[in-house]
């Protein structure tokens, strides 16, 4: 942890160009809809916009040309993300795919696996989900529950999931089962890809404190999936899991959640705004140029092939703090009415409303500071 | 880090320790005046990385020596500051995690109870987190020649976020270490008492709050995001 220097993050090509060219195209096809869902906009759903975004390039990018994706760099990528977040963009139905699933499948996956699925994550057309959670497994994600017997035609699989982000939309859910009769915490554990039209699944939705349906609970009653659904090693899905959680920390996406508002906010502060609106941007844009400067060294070290398990966590933790605290701060130093019509106003709601579960989803905050002490020899 | 510059630290290092009961002689002999001097005037031809890697370890072994006055002119005093900062505070997590390691209570170090561990997992935060702003403000002088105004920006948003650090960083660093850390022996104030003198010096919260919030109100909401990834 100590003596730490930035990783230069030194994407191939023209990354300027990159970075206009993705510009003029979304001038073009982003939808203009709802300012409020440009905030949090990695939950913002749109298949429309996902076909057209599949279909120039930008999703799957660093899947390999044969599987349908683009053959670029993960930095190429982290550009393309980092521009779609700042444009609020609608990425959520394709978001976890993207960025997990397909990544994860090219990795441990079967040829047949990877024939199968990753031409229709890079066509922004096959979406997914993340099947860890369980009533009874939050953060102690060990203590997994549903199970998966292998049988003559196939894995036989009974429990529960929870807490499962688009599984009324996805096509597949990546599910952490345990395989191995009788085994205990995170031995016997494997992962499923389980096509989620297979008779035997019910999706409930729960619905959140915003009144939007984006999670659900999903039941497995003896639903049969062949035996090709295992992806990489039988019992090895607990370090696969974790080494996933890993590319799930750090992206920008950690930070760019609330850049609508920051947005509205130096809009209607105006070219002279007053000192302590000044103040408040100032501090706002401090933190977030850092937390970009963190991010980007992160996911450079990403490339490099390294494993920065504690940088991703400290970009997850801060990136955290600073996107439920704009709210918090804005509506502070702000006079707006809770009510009001105004873009301001209804960010400043919405994200309100939608903050706490920034520090609960993908690991909760003392989870995270748990990791970081790890990594400073505590633990 | 490169050759040059890790020899470059080794003798900082060396020359520091002597300075410490010393005082500013061995620096100046060792020639750290030169350290931004080009080679063709006689000097060691230096970058911002090579100031910022310095400073930081004057900030944990001389925080109480004027080094950054004998390396870096006065329009980026700012920026050196930052560096000295990143290095007091690394000094006062390494003091931190040593302490917890090694004091038992009830039994067990106290780096074994979770309330301890989580406190200095936030510290570690803010500490990594200036880390990146005096290496991102370092390869931004670099890239223009250290021009302070060409990076009114990055200076402005480091030593803000420098000094939002040091409440956090000064207030942990000695709750977890308690008493001991209270005593004038105890090498812990020598790091916090620079840092907190530091948050005041060379612009303090709202001194570069309000400068930085004036140059991205001028940006415009979508402005600052093109400036940023322009930059
Ligand atoms: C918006 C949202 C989307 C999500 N999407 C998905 C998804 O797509 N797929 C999926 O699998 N899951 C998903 N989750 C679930 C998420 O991963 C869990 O909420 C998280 O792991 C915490 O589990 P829990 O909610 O059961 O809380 P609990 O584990 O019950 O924790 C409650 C509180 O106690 C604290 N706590 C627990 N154990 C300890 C300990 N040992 N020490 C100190 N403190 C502790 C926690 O940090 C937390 O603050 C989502 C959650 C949210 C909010």
């Amino acid at each position: 942890m100590q003596g730490f220097a930035l990783y230069p993050f030194d994407p191939p090509g023209d990354v300027a160009a990159l970075r206009a060219e993705l510009r003029a195209w979304l001038a073009v096809n982003q939808p203009q809809g709802d300012i409020v869902a440009r905030a949090n906009c990695w939950a913002s759903f749109d298949a429309d916009f996902s076909r057209a975004l599949g279909a120039a390039g930008y999703i799957g990018m660093t899947l390999p040309e044969r599987y349908g994706g683009g053959d670029r760099h993960p930095l190429e990528r982290y550009v393309v993300i980092e521009e779609l977040l700042a444009a609020g963009a609608p990425v959520g139905a394709h978001w976890i795919a993207d960025r997990q699933t397909g990544p994860l499948i090219q990795r441990y996956g079967s040829e047949e696996q990877r024939e199968c699925y990753l031409p229709g994550i890079a066509k922004g057309e096959l979406y997914a989900c993340i099947g860890l959670s369980e009533p009874g497994a939050g953060s102690d994600l060990a203590a997994v529950r549903t199970t998966a017997r292998e049988t003559a035609e196939g894995w036989r699989i009974n429990g529960q999931k929870i807490w499962t982000t688009g599984a009324h939309f996805s096509h597949i859910m990546l599910a952490l089962v345990r395989t191995e009769e009788g085994s205990e915490r995170n031995a016997g554990l494997s992962q499923l890809l389980i096509d989620l039209d297979t008779p035997g699944i019910t999706i409930r939705p729960i619905i959140d404190m915003a009144g939007h349906h984006d999670f659900n609970e999903v039941f497995f009653d003896d639903v049969l999936v062949p035996h090709g659904a295992l992806v990489g090693m039988r019992g090895q899905g607990w370090q696969q899991v974790t080494a996933e959680l890993g590319l799930e920390r750090s992206g920008p996406e950690r930070y760019l959640s609330s850049h609508a508002l920051l947005v509205a906010l130096i809009d209607a502060a105006g070219a002279q705004p007053e000192p302590a609106v000044a103040a408040l941007i100032g501090e706002l844009a401090a933190e977030m140029w850092t937390l970009r400067q963190l991010s980007m060294s992160t996911a450079a070290k990403l490339a490099a092939g390294e494993d920065p398990m504690v940088e991703a966590s400290v970009v997850k933790e801060l990136g955290n703090a600073f996107e439920q605290d704009m709210p918090r701060r804005v509506q502070a130093i702000v006079t707006s009415g809770w009510d009001e019509p105004d873009n301001l106003a209804r960010l400043l709601r919405a994200l309100l409303i939608a903050s706490p579960s920034f520090s609960l989803r993908g690991g909760t905050r003392e989870v995270i500071r748990g990791i970081i002490a790890r990594g400073l020899g505590l633990r | 880090m490169s050759a040059a510059r890790e020899m470059l630290c080794d003798t900082a290092r060396a020359v520091f320790a002597e300075a410490a009961t010393a005082g500013m002689g061995p620096i100046a002999e060792a020639g750290f005046a030169l350290l931004l001097v080009p080679e063709d005037e006689g000097g060691f031809g230096g970058d911002w990385g090579d100031v910022n890697a310095v400073l930081q370890i004057a900030g944990a072994m001389v925080p109480d020596l004027p080094v950054a006055e004998l390396i870096v002119s006065e329009a980026l005093q700012p920026a050196a500051t930052v560096s000295l900062m990143a290095g007091a505070m690394g000094q006062a997590l390494a003091l931190s995690i040593e302490h917890v390691n090694t004091r038992q209570q009830f039994g067990r170090p106290l780096g074994k109870f979770q309330a301890v561990q989580q406190s200095l997992a936030v510290m570690a935060c803010e500490v990594r987190a200036v880390e990146a702003a005096a290496a991102a403000l370092a390869t931004r002088l670099d890239a223009v020649g250290l021009d302070p105004a060409a990076a009114d920006f990055e200076i402005a948003a480091a030593k803000l976020r420098a000094n939002r650090a040091v409440g956090v960083v000064t207030a942990i660093a000695h709750q977890v270490h308690g008493a001991i850390g209270f005593t004038r022996e105890y090498d812990l104030n020598r790091v916090t008492i620079p840092l907190m003198r530091w948050r005041g010096a060379h612009g303090n919260d709202a001194y570069w709050a309000l400068i930085l919030g004036r140059q991205v109100a001028e940006f415009g909401g979508e402005g600052l995001w093109e400036a940023l990834t322009a930059r």
